[in-house]
């Protein structure tokens, strides 16, 4: 259930014009959970609960966050799909623009945080606001869907959410793994550093894994999608990213929530969508169409993150405070 | 408390003729549980004092050196003791060293510290604190001036050894590394990460002994019996520190601290600062570097006597890296200058949760501003005083007593057993509200600069040291800076002498003229500028400055180059120095005011 969640390009390759050679094993399933879990396990041993309080106690990151997930994305979403996609033959555009749409209504996932991380983000809240975003996406989600969705539309599709695997990944793969890192740092400072840089090279290897793994298996999709298509893709996160950082700034959050907000915003959960496709529409003719943003979305999401962590993390470090030597 | 601290005996202070409430009018000021007088001091040298405190705490941890990603090592009191005594056998058996040969110590705060340095004065061998951010020149200078025989050096900057040593009299070196005494994979991920990662591992390529090896060394001929003799004839007068600094004429002298010196200070510093020192509970942040007086006096000896725990911090910089350090222990005292004091109240993470434990602060190197003051004590809810003081008086001259009694922008009264006044230029005292430079007089003050005498003779006269500093003392006995008397430049609490800076740009082709001035810096106090008298175009601000970097640390080159028609010249031609940075002041001041609006 849940790996299905994690990957599930599986179902993909025979639908979706990609080489049904290229499908990811279960070995290669079983490793990303792994990985994830180590991640946020690590990550987990840089927070201490003050970090949550914290969080919590100026909440204008989180009520922003939420605006931005939920009032942002699925509108960036449904622009670009009018804008762009919609410029192609309906028989095509259609489906593609229901993937495209739903993937602007899903909650924040996991990868959020790894690059809220690298970013010199606010760890405690990114992990607030994927909860947040995720508990409250099994109403916001068809929600977003049914307003939008009836302006594009004709017929109405009932939504099979897989609530049970939402909240069964939020818990084993977010929380459990992270308030574990922090006992640990509670117990041992130095077992707790020792992990956190493991989960650190652990990220950037996932990174990279992803990247690596995501690419081959694709390239049918990506020798055979039209630019417009590419661009729904692409745009939904990298211009969700800029405008949640350009609202969080704007307000005049501090930059490190600004720039968490940004990446929890654009980055969204795209093994969930394709988990919702996959239970909603199986027996559809269309679902490898359907699938189409959500694939795209997913690679290309963790190649522009890394650019714009990149670019955040050079801007950190301009920030910091240059103080002369002591004495 | 372990020593005894002995009030003033009735009929009258055991402290010179001078006690009568005229002349020292500054004696009802002193906290409630402060007495006036330091009393009889019962330790008779460094060594006893340590000892004792290992003694007193050996199971309790003495020090903790904190990484900024929170990685870290410890060492027990009775770690420090047992280690200190390897590595004072290893100098006297291994090295051969005698009673009163010179250590050269250069080292960023680390585990290693005070294994050495207490390990230096066990064997009776007198400690040379080093800047490990010297220039090979600066090196130089600071060794053979000494006369140093061996160096501990942390193994990140010993590749300027090879450029250093053939010019000093230094045979015998030993390498520490920045994860000494940290847990085994620990410290194996902090060595691969400085060789592979940041790479700041060069290859020691001199003849030298690891820290470990040495230490195991010492140990294996380590005798019981030998320790005591390494320090038979070691008393108050003995000299323990030459600790460098620029003193008055711009050459850097060693100033010949004595066991009975920094004993002293100590125990006035803790006296001074009554209950809020409580022994055997304090954790103190020590993120001020060992290697400089104040931190060595207060934190290493002081926090050591009082049985606390020392967080070490290498690297303040930047100020983040105490980020996970405040995060993991309960910090209850924090010493510092105005520059990390005000880096802090700038850090969000900081101004999110201040240390909940913290009792108090101390502050001294610089002025402390007092708006900084005021803040500090407004986040973190308790006092923050300053202090003042001076590398030849160990260092602490004066103190603001803590309690309602604190006089704020003044730098306090005279701790105890210590007199301040201020003289005019005949060496007369002046009347309170009159600026004069102060003089001082106490156990603190220094034997005098080490192979030195007419620099000793002209700073100690008639047993008062004289600061080079101006102050006027008010009514309360209270005292307050009104300017260098030198043109001593103060970068974050680093003396800088214009006359070093400024041969340093003479001998740059084109430069017909310069002056080296102090002007007002947020965030180092003061900044050098220099103003240069050019006969050619090609010459820059990135040229001067490029050309200082190469001979001087980092906090003397300039940080600012104006280049004028003319200097300002007295009548005999001297170039008026007051006259240019009176000139730079009113231009910085407006620059300053419009910064400080932005950080608010």
């Amino acid at each position: 259930m849940i790996s299905s969640l994690i990957v599930s390009a599986q179902s993909l390759a025979t639908q979706a014009q990609v080489n049904p050679d290229e499908v990811v094993t279960d070995f290669e399933q079983t490793l990303l959970l792994i990985m994830v879990f180590v991640i946020m396990f690590g990550l987990g041993a840089g927070l201490t609960p003050r970090d949550f309080k914290l969080a919590l106690k100026r909440p204008q990151g989180l009520i922003i966050g939420f605006l931005t997930q939920f009032g942002i994305m699925p509108l960036l979403a449904f622009g670009l799909i009018m804008l762009f996609l919609f410029q192609l033959d309906p028989a095509y555009a259609v489906p593609v623009a229901f993937g495209a749409l739903l993937m602007g209504a899903v909650p924040a996932g996991t990868t959020s945080n790894i690059f809220t991380y690298f970013s010199k983000g606010n760890l405690a809240l990114s992990v607030i606001m994927t909860t947040n975003s995720t508990l409250w996406a099994i109403l916001m989600t068809p929600l977003a869907l049914a307003i939008y969705g009836s302006f594009i539309f004709t017929q109405e599709a009932q939504l099979e959410i897989p609530f049970t695997n939402i909240v069964a990944t939020l818990v084993l793969m977010l929380l459990l793994p992270v308030i574990g890192g922090m006992i640990l740092r509670r117990y041992s400072a130095n077992v707790g550093a020792v992990m956190e840089l493991l989960g650190g090279l652990v990220g950037v290897f996932f990174i990279l894994f992803l990247m690596a793994t995501w690419v081959p298996r694709n390239w049918n999709l990506l020798t055979t999608t039209p630019w417009q298509t590419y661009l729904v893709a692409i745009g939904l996160g990298l211009f969700g990213i800029f405008i949640a950082y350009g609202i969080a700034r704007a307000i005049r959050l501090h930059p490190a929530n600004a720039r968490t907000i940004g990446l929890e915003t654009g980055i969204q959960n795209g093994p969930l969508a394709i988990a919702i496709v996959l239970a909603t529409f199986a027996d559809d003719p269309n679902v490898g169409l359907i699938l189409i943003v959500p694939a795209l979305y997913s690679l290309f999401i963790v190649i522009v993150s890394t650019f714009v962590t990149i670019w955040f993390r050079r801007a950190n470090i301009a920030a910091e405070q240059k103080i002369p030597n002591l004495l | 408390m372990r020593f005894t601290i002995v009030g003033a005996p009735a009929g009258g202070a055991p402290f010179g003729e001078r006690s009568t409430m005229a002349q020292r009018p500054w004696l009802p000021h002193y906290a409630d549980d402060v007495a006036p007088d330091l009393g009889e001091v019962t330790f008779s040298h460094l060594p006893d004092l340590v000892r004792a405190s290992a003694r007193d705490y050996a199971s309790t941890i003495a020090f903790t050196q904190c990484m900024p990603n929170g990685m870290n090592g410890s060492l027990t009191y009775a770690q420090v003791d047992a280690l200190s005594d390897d590595f004072a056998a290893y100098l006297r058996e291994v090295v051969g060293l005698a009673q009163g040969d010179r250590v050269a110590v250069q080292m960023p705060n680390c585990l290693a510290y005070p294994v050495v340095a207490f390990g230096v004065l066990k064997a009776g061998c007198v400690l040379v604190n080093t800047n490990p951010l010297y220039t090979p020149t600066e090196m130089v200078h600071q060794f053979t001036d000494s006369g140093a025989t061996a160096l501990v050096v942390i193994d990140m900057f010993a590749d300027r050894l090879p450029e250093v040593l053939p010019r000093t009299s230094i045979e015998t070196v030993v390498t520490v590394k920045i994860s000494e005494f940290f847990p085994p994979v620990v410290a194996g991920i902090i060595r691969m990460v400085q060789k592979v990662w940041s790479r700041t591992l060069p290859t020691v390529t001199v003849p030298h002994t690891a820290f470990q090896a040495a230490l195991a060394a010492g140990r294996a001929k380590k005798s019981t019996d030998a320790l005591p003799g390494y320090l038979a004839g070691i008393g108050h007068d003995t000299v323990a520190a030459l600790q460098y600094t620029g003193g008055t004429t711009g050459v850097s002298k060693g100033a010949m601290l004595s066991h009975g010196n920094l004993v002293s200070n100590t125990l006035q510093m803790i006296q001074m600062c009554g209950g809020y020192m409580r022994p055997g509970v304090e954790v103190a942040m020590t993120a001020l570097p060992l290697y400089h007086i104040f931190a060595f006096t207060v934190n290493l000896l002081g926090f050591y006597t009082l049985g606390a725990r020392n967080i070490l911090i290498p690297s303040p910089r930047p100020p983040s890296n105490l980020k996970r350090a405040f995060e993991n222990y309960k910090i209850t005292w924090v010493t510092g200058v105005n520059t990390l004091f005000n880096a802090l109240l700038n850090e969000r993470w900081f101004l999110d949760s201040p240390p909940r434990h913290l009792r108090a602060s101390a502050a001294g190197g610089m002025a402390l501003h007092e708006s900084v003051a005021a803040q500090w004590r407004a986040v973190t809810g308790t006092p923050i005083v300053e202090g003042y003081g001076l590398t030849e008086t160990s260092p602490v001259l004066s103190f603001n007593p803590f309690g309602p009694n604190a006089k704020d922008g003044t730098i306090g009264i005279p701790v105890p057993s210590t007199e301040l006044r201020c003289i005019d230029e005949n060496g007369k005292e002046v009347a309170p509200g009159t600026p004069g430079e102060i003089a001082a007089k106490g156990p603190q003050v220094m034997l005098g600069y080490w192979n030195r005498p007419e620099d000793t003779a002209a700073s100690i006269v008639d047993g008062w040291f004289r600061t080079g500093d101006v102050a006027e003392m008010d009514a309360d006995g209270f005292f307050t800076i009104v300017d260098r008397k030198k043109d001593m430049i103060l970068v974050s609490g680093f003396n800088v002498y214009p006359n070093e800076v400024e041969e340093r740009i003479a001998a740059l082709p084109g430069v017909i003229e310069v002056g080296v001035v102090g002007i007002p810096d947020n965030k180092t106090g003061e900044a050098v500028r220099a103003y240069i008298v050019a006969s050619t175009d090609v010459l820059t601000e990135n040229t001067v400055i490029a050309h200082c970097r190469e001979t001087l640390a980092a906090y003397k080159v300039p940080k600012s180059v104006r280049f004028v028609e003319e200097l300002p010249k007295s009548p005999i031609g001297k170039i008026l120095r007051r006259e240019l940075r009176a000139e730079a002041v009113t231009s910085a001041t407006a620059s300053i005011e419009t910064q400080g609006r932005e950080l608010s």
